[in-house]
């Protein structure tokens, strides 16, 4: 009888098998979106997809401790897993589209902005060159030329989020010196 | 008998197949129990401590955390390998516990980081706007060096994007920002203070001057113009008393005394007006000729050439006067005083030969120009 019971443990437990073709495959969905840099467009979602299959791995292995293995739910959520994953991949995309274009389109309005800058600027009272206040404001446009570059440069490499950052400020302050030069001129006197 | 035997038999097989049930019960009892709970229990707080950016504000106890989730993990599907009977899941539980404490540590250390950091990063923003604000308001008409200037720009389009940073949540990325910025702007901002303290080590000089001039004019009731070239102020006292302000604009180099010809910087003394010059006669409006050198300035040059401070081929400067074609929002000047030619003509008007003119660094002391 003690043999018999040993041998039905064996059977029984060895009833179910591991999903891992549906294991492979969340997997390969989550490598998917965080390929397609879902950590840095969309970290809340992709954080939630990842948490999703540690519970699901979770309950695999608590299968796995059975007698009586059951992986039909878990096979279920694998499946919900690599679909969510997918979608987040999808929303990664376009949400990288939205920062691609938002900073295609402040860089063209930066430039707008630094071409009437540099037509402005020599127009400041003649004779003055090294003067104190000229000395400053080139000073500031310079650095907004390299910050340009820097963005540009992040731009190319597809690095968009931290492109966005760079160009906003640059932004800012190109507008900013525009606005000053402006007030220069009109105290001046100088038509602009 | 052979009833006996039958009825021995059928006792015999219920109670076998009574007894399989609760041999089944019995093996079922035995298996060992898996730390499913501890575990689930870590995942859950780690996904917290995700939500509440552990990984960037409390990296070390988050990886940690993650680690001993992974270590259980592991050590659960190890155990799972091994016959049923033979499990221990105790490895698992520690690591389980082990995680689920890590990540409630990084969960409070992130969120107190976070908010330390809001605090320190609104508090340096404020601080180094101010900074901003004191080196426009008292060093943008100051002469300083492209250096300085280069890394005023730099600090102040750091601290723009520390700004854009803090305003997205990204407050490490803001702390890493503000720290670049602080460093250059504190830095030039010494500099430049250094600067300004070393160029005020003269006022006490200037304040005679003053004191003098404005006694002059109270004791002959008599008009006399004092020049403020930090305020860029042209003050016009009559019988002692303060009668009309101008703003003035300068030589570039105006910080310091004029040393010699063609160095942009406007004289610092006691002058007379010895000549006033209409507007067929200048090319500025109207002009009022001082007497630029005086013995002082003639004396200073000539230790100065002496000491090899200044080549020998040097000329003093001469010609300084007070005119008008001003208003430009600028210091332009060779080292003339320029005031706008409606003001000029104000100053021309009450002016002439002999009136005091008086050229000083400040009217007021540093401690009083900074608070």
């Amino acid at each position: 009888m003690g043999l018999a019971a040993v041998a039905m443990v064996a059977v029984l437990s060895s009833c179910g098998k591991t999903p891992q073709v549906e294991i492979d495959a969340a997997n390969a969905a989550i490598e998917a979106a965080k390929t397609a840099e879902a950590a840095v467009y969309l970290p809340a979602e992709f954080a939630a997809v990842q948490d999703s299959l540690n519970a699901v791995m979770t309950e695999i292995a608590a299968q796995e401790s059975k007698l009586f293995k059951k992986f039909g739910p878990a096979k279920t959520k694998l499946a919900s897993i690599v679909t969510l994953a997918n979608q987040v991949a999808a929303n990664t995309a376009t949400k990288k589209d939205e920062v691609k274009g938002e900073v295609a389109n402040l860089m063209t309005s930066i430039k707008t902005v630094i071409e009437e800058n540099g037509k402005l600027i020599p127009k400041l009272p003649r004779g003055k060159e090294g003067a104190a206040v000229i000395e400053q404001i080139k000073a500031d446009v310079a650095t907004v030329d390299a910050a340009v570059v820097e963005a540009q440069g992040l731009f190319d490499k597809g690095a968009y989020m931290d492109a966005l950052n760079k160009i906003n400020a640059a932004n800012e302050k190109a507008t900013a010196l525009n606005t000053e030069v402006k007030e220069a001129l009109t105290k001046a006197r100088i038509k602009f | 008998m052979r009833l006996k035997k039958v009825w021995k038999k059928r006792i015999l097989f219920a109670a076998i197949l009574a007894l399989i049930p609760l041999v089944i019960v019995l093996l079922v009892w035995l298996v060992p129990q898996p730390p499913k709970g501890e575990v689930e229990y870590a995942r859950l707080v780690i996904s917290q401590a995700t939500s509440n950016s552990a990984a960037i504000y409390s990296k070390k106890l988050y990886g940690e955390a993650k680690a001993f989730y992974d270590s259980a993990m592991v050590n659960w599907n190890k155990e799972n390998e091994r016959f049923i009977y033979f499990r221990n899941y105790e490895k698992v539980a520690s690591f389980a516990e082990l995680s689920a404490k890590k990540a409630e540590q990084a969960t409070k250390v992130s969120k107190n980081n976070v908010t330390d950091l809001n605090i320190l990063l609104k508090h340096k923003m404020d601080s180094l706007n101010k900074m901003v604000g004191m080196i426009n308001k008292y060093f943008t008409a100051y002469p300083l060096s492209d250096e300085v200037r280069n890394r005023i720009s730099k600090g102040k389009m750091l601290l723009k994007e520390s700004e854009v940073a803090f305003k997205k949540g990204q407050f490490a990325d803001a702390n890493k920002k503000i720290t670049e910025s602080e460093l250059l702007l504190t830095d030039s901002y010494k500099i430049a203070t250094t600067s300004l303290k070393e160029y005020f080590n003269s006022y006490p000089v200037w304040k005679n001057w003053i004191d003098k001039t404005i006694k002059e004019s109270r004791q002959n009731k008599s008009y006399s113009i004092i020049i403020d070239k930090y305020s860029r102020k042209c003050l016009v006292y009559l019988g002692g008393v303060r009668k009309y302000e101008y703003h003035v604009e300068l030589g570039k180099n105006w910080v310091g005394d004029k040393r010699v010809r063609g160095d942009k910087a406007t004289p610092e003394g006691m002058y007379r007006i010895t000549r006033k010059l209409g507007s067929n006669k200048t090319k500025y409006h109207k002009a009022l000729l001082i007497n630029y050198p005086n013995e002082t300035d003639k004396e200073e040059f000539r230790k100065e050439i002496a000491k090899g401070t200044l080549p020998r081929s040097a000329k003093i400067g001469s010609l300084i006067e007070i005119h008008g074609d001003g208003g430009r929002g600028i210091d332009w000047t060779e080292g003339c005083v320029a005031l706008t030619n409606s003001e000029m003509d104000v100053v021309y008007k009450i002016a002439s030969e002999g009136t005091p003119v008086t050229i000083v660094g400040s009217t007021v002391n540093l401690n009083q120009l900074l608070d």
